[in-house]
């Protein structure tokens, strides 16, 4: 950029807090997602204590609940919604898109910065009041939200908190906006020379849909949370149907709105929400398992293709969510047929990803080993997802715990598992060091389990009809009845998976000074990012901008003695 | 499959409608299973066979066949056979085939609210009586039902106790007085949001009584629990044990219930009208 | 049944003027209406918990007429003072005891659960802040405080919705509500004029019933009667 040469003289404020670097923006991403991560995770524990064990006294947190210890269901309902607040919005997306999106598009399509560096910074610090306004909640006189992660009126209405969580997503959903700008322009304008758009990694392909889908489908949901936060303090009604009767009394509202109308915005964003969430996920286990088969992706176009179609089609399947709301055979008809052609570019794309493995030379280093877990996970996530597609089957799977297994098979040891792998691999080229290996692999396989036995039993539940947001677990329920000892399994293994978490904090610090120092490229990887020193040069990343020559995926080219080319290598060098 | 599902937990069937439903559930899974079967074996082997250690070369090629796009292809014919034969046919007669009002049908409502079930049954003239949030008192009127308009006389109000007679259509409507509910009975695969401000219909039809059903029960782990109606949708913090109780009577049963509640409803009917009275 | 307040020990005799009782007797006249059975099979807790039919308390009369659960307080009385100890209301047998409740600004108002069931307790107070948490089996015991004086309101439970109960928050300790026997006292009032008022909840806000008295050395006796509303 145009100051590059006055960069020594920043301020410490101007250099690491106020920064306009899209790396460090990228690293504030990181740091504050990943500690939004660990405290929705604790939420959760805290949760699976209830539900393991009904109306004992929580330990260790006891103390904060007040009553004996005992997580009272209106506390209860606060951290599930709050759970799923906080990892969705302050969580997997400011870490899929915040995190890695600035941070290694820029650097992957040979750019020195995201196109508007205030824009970016804009973005971080938005996404950082909404992050503040959602802690503050707990500490309000009326508490955090507890109306669910989806806010469903006339409850949301109606029930405490829940003002301090719509302003929290109104600051929330403009960082995502300011920061999905950013990224289409920048992949847009900023390609390196010869950078064309089939020779681009298909990370940055995931990050480029990813930010068509945020810019384009959170717009309604601000709309709406900007309604319903209208309904709740100025005394309108958009969601609010006449007569109704709250706790004995009339309330005494206008009346005449919709409480569907909430679901039809809302879904028009958290379908494609549910598609963020896993895009920046597939792109960083491509990078990843071309890197470690030592081979190109296999099917790359058909990739890039199947990915922009299904985000696309991700804007057409919302109503999937609403089956039961008395929806009509005709509407029902229409959003089943979109929810299964879908469901194809998925399995084409989970396809070309186990078919790159056929013919490869595979290493299974730690960043490895989380994007081939991905592979079965997701597919688990991804396959359950189908018959809840099919309105008929969904009659009965409807908001149970089947429906919990689904989609955290396809966001945890799915998405988190890839977001793992990206900062094992990526990691590198960010700090100049290697993360341990060992400690990486006693992360890894914990994990691995310890999800497993988290949310496989769920889908048990869910079958025996389970409803999800259940304070006892279904401890009241006789259909219930059949699976209930899965609870405690479930919890321990969580608190276990809580703690296979360690070794990967230890990790991070331990191998910033300890770890085994590298040059650009460790991984022996083709891609643009790591022609670029590590950590990149400040506000310019590289020594010159590069030039590309090739496609993004060129290992073991025949009759070549390394079994990469950099993109950066001339065709006949 | 329906086996194995059964195994696991999907509970027993008693309803018409609901064999084709656990059918698509069943076919689902069968798709799911071959897929994930078929993916996992092929991974397996692909981790094994081309492990660095044993293949220090990688093919720049990989798998030239496209035989994978024939298989996607044929996923998305079964897709489309699961979509067209079975899920579209079943939801539209569940939208499609509600009985009329007085076609011989069953007909109640069902007004939910935070955290009970409210049954509105039309009596024996099958005429619901008005019902007006004016008029709700939870105590003693709780969907605010008004006596003196036309037919509601002899309508019965329960809470929390739904009585229905066995190998009837049952049409229930639902709706809610304050938030959205949903409308779950496990065993009958029928599971429906109660929306405030819209009334939708659900119907079914129950193959056992609750006493046969007690029977099928003995030495499983609901060895001597009833059926319940279970709210699936988050309403509140009561929302885990907003629990209804089902009850499918034969049809002797059932007339005798009716029965008890006649003289219910003459024992603790309004004598006086304290409400409208002039002062 | 509690019949009196806890409050009426607090208060001071101490002042240079006089402090008289009241007492009295509630009676009603007329036809009563029809006793209401309540049915608890919504809750086999509830249900267990009874082994006679229950009945509806709104409307508490007795074969000679004694009008239990009526609040009868002064209204333009003061006082400073607010009892350290606290009132209680139980949910018991899912029913809240008692039926009829006041309390004074301040003072606090301990919740019990002596049931087996998880109870939703839900106050309505217009002026004061709203309460409304859950109360599952193994939380026996909560407090609540109401700051400013506001006329009755509903305490009721979410999860029964049977479950109906009266509160008053005063500013003065000079209330108490009838017992079974239609009997109230108020002791140790300030002597000067005051306004009396009865209320039950049957006869609801506009039927408040008040006389004038005057307080001085003496108990002064003071009946109210409530009669049957007429048809036009």
């Amino acid at each position: 950029m145009d100051n590059n040469h006055h960069h020594q003289e920043e301020s410490f404020w101007r250099k690491y807090i106020f920064s306009v670097d899209h790396k460090i923006i990228g690293l504030q991403y990181g740091v504050t997602s990943l500690l939004f991560l660990l405290f929705g995770f604790c939420l959760m524990m805290v949760m699976r204590w209830q539900l393991a064990y009904p109306e004992e006294a929580v330990p260790i947190v006891g103390k904060l609940l007040g009553d004996g210890g005992i997580l009272l269901p209106e506390i209860y309902n606060s951290l599930g919604a709050m759970h799923g607040t906080i990892m969705i919005f302050l969580g997997i997306v400011p870490l899929a898109v915040g995190a890695f999106g600035n941070y290694f598009v820029p650097l992957q399509i040979g750019a020195p910065d995201m196109a508007f560096p205030k824009l970016n910074m804009a973005s971080y610090w938005s996404y950082f009041i909404g992050g503040v306004i959602m802690i503050a909640s707990f500490f309000s006189p009326e508490g955090a939200a507890r109306s669910g992660w989806t806010s469903y009126p006339p409850l949301a209405d109606i029930e405490t908190g829940q003002t301090m969580w719509l302003i929290g997503m109104v600051f929330l959903i403009t960082s995502s906006l300011l920061g999905s700008i950013n990224i289409i322009t920048t992949v847009v304008q900023l390609r390196a020379p010869g950078l064309t758009w089939m020779r681009l990694p298909f990370f940055v392909w995931s990050q480029f849909i990813t930010a068509f889908l945020l810019v384009m489908a959170f717009p309604p949901l601000e709309a709406a949370a900007v309604l319903q936060l209208m309904d709740r303090v100025v005394g309108t009604s958009f969601f609010l149907p006449s007569g109704l009767v709250v706790s004995g009394e009339v309330l005494n509202v206008s009346g005449g709105g919709s409480p569907l109308l909430w679901q039809h915005l809302f879904w028009f964003l958290a379908h494609p929400e549910v598609y963020v969430l896993i895009l920046p996920g597939m792109g960083i286990v491509a990078e990843v398992l071309a890197n470690n088969s030592r081979k190109p992706l296999w099917g790359y176009k058909s990739l890039v293709y199947s990915i922009t179609f299904l985000g696309f089609m991700s804007f057409i399947v919302w109503a999937h969510h609403m089956f039961i709301t008395g929806m009509g055979s005709t509407m029902s008809s229409f959003f089943q047929t979109t929810t299964m052609i879908i469901s194809i570019p998925s399995i084409i794309i989970l396809s070309a990803f186990f078919i790159t493995l056929w013919g490869g030379s595979i290493r299974f280093n730690t960043p490895m080993l989380f994007a081939l877990a991905f592979l079965p996970m997701f597919g688990i996530g991804g396959l359950t997802g189908l018959p809840l597609g099919f309105a008929a089957a969904d009659i009965h799977l409807h908001d149970t715990y089947y429906v919990i297994a689904h989609f955290h098979y396809v966001v945890a040891p799915g998405t988190i598992f890839a977001m793992f792998a990206g900062i094992y691999y990526w990691y590198p080229k960010m700090t100049g060091r290697k993360m341990s290996d060992l400690l990486g692999k006693l992360h890894f396989w914990p994990s691995l389990i310890f999800m497993n036995g988290v949310f496989m039993p769920m889908f048990i539940q869910g079958l025996a009809g389970v409803s999800r947001r259940l304070w006892d677990g279904g401890l009241q329920y006789a259909h219930a009845s059949g699976t209930l000892q899965w609870n405690e399994f479930m919890s321990i293994s969580a608190w276990l998976l809580g703690l296979a978490q360690i070794p990967f904090i230890i990790n991070i610090f331990y191998s910033m000074k300890n770890g085994e120092k590298v040059d650009r490229n460790p991984w022996g990887s083709t891609t643009l990012e790591w022609v670029a020193p590590s950590p990149p040069l400040p506000h310019v990343n590289f020594d010159s901008i590069p030039e590309v020559h090739r496609d993004p995926y060129e290992y073991s080219i025949p009759g070549r003695k390394r079994d990469f080319t950099p993109q950066t290598e001339p065709k006949k060098g | 499959m329906a086996e194995i599902l059964h195994y696991l937990g999907l509970p027993i069937n008693m309803s018409v409608d609901g064999p084709a439903i656990d059918e698509v559930i069943v076919l689902t899974h069968w798709l799911m299973l071959v897929l994930f079967v078929g993916w996992g074996a092929f991974f397996i082997i692909s981790l094994v066979k081309f492990r660095s250690s044993k293949n220090a070369n990688a093919d720049y090629d990989g798998v030239k066949s496209h035989i994978s796009s024939v298989l996607e292809v044929v996923i998305a014919v079964i897709e489309i056979v699961l979509l067209v034969g079975f899920a579209m046919p079943i939801w539209a007669s569940r939208i499609s085939d509600v009985p009329e009002a007085n076609s011989g049908a069953f007909h109640a409502r069902i007004i939910a609210q935070q955290f009970a079930w409210n049954f509105h049954y039309p009596g024996d003239d099958g005429i619901f009586g008005q019902t007006s949030p004016n008029l709700v008192d939870e105590m003693e009127n709780p969907i605010g039902l008004n006596r003196s308009s036309e037919g509601a006389a002899d309508d019965i109000v329960t809470l929390n106790q739904l009585h229905i007679p066995v190998n009837t259509r049952i049409r229930l409507d639902l709706t809610s007085k304050d938030v959205i509910h949903s409308f779950s009975l496990p065993e009958l695969r029928v599971k429906q949001d109660a929306i405030p401000g819209m009334k939708i219909p659900v119907h079914f039809e129950a193959t056992m009584t609750s006493e046969e059903f007690l029977a099928e029960m003995v030495g499983t782990s609901r060895e001597g629990k009833g059926l319940e109606i279970a709210c699936a949708q988050l309403c509140g913090l009561g929302h885990y044990r907003m629990r209804g109780f089902l009850t499918v009577h034969d049809d002797e049963g059932y007339q005798a219930w009716l029965e008890e509640e006649k003289l219910y409803l003459e024992e603790n009917s309004d004598d006086d009208d304290w409400g409208d009275d002039d002062w | 049944m509690r019949i009196f307040n806890s409050a009426l020990v607090i208060i001071g005799l101490a002042s240079s003027s006089f402090a008289g009782d009241l007492t009295g007797t509630v009676t009603y006249d007329g036809k009563a209406p029809k006793k209401k059975m309540l049915r608890m099979d919504s809750d086999p807790i509830c249900g267990a918990a009874h082994k006679d039919a229950v009945y509806t308390e709104s409307f508490i009369v007795d074969e000679n007429g004694n009008f239990a659960n009526v609040f009868v307080y002064l209204k333009n009385a003061k006082s400073d003072s607010v009892p350290s100890e606290a009132a209680v209301i139980d949910q018991n047998g899912c029913m809240y005891s008692p039926h009829v409740l006041g309390v004074q600004a301040g003072q606090e108002l301990k919740i019990l659960n002596s049931d087996q069931t998880m109870h939703n307790i839900h106050g309505l107070p217009k002026v004061n802040k709203q309460f409304n948490f859950g109360m599952p089996k193994t939380v026996k015991e909560k407090t609540v405080t109401f700051k400013k004086p506001e006329d009755v309101f509903v305490v009721k439970c979410d999860v029964h919705p049977w479950m109906k109960s009266y509160v008053q928050v005063f500013d003065h300790p000079y209330f108490a509500v009838t017992g079974l026997d239609g009997k109230f006292t108020i002791s140790g009032i300030p002597d000067g004029e005051y306004e009396v008022v009865a209320w039950q909840e049957k006869f609801g806000s506009k039927r408040i019933m008040t006389q004038s008295v005057s307080i001085g050395k003496d108990t002064q006796t003071l009946n109210f009667t409530f009669s049957r509303p007429k048809k036009k």
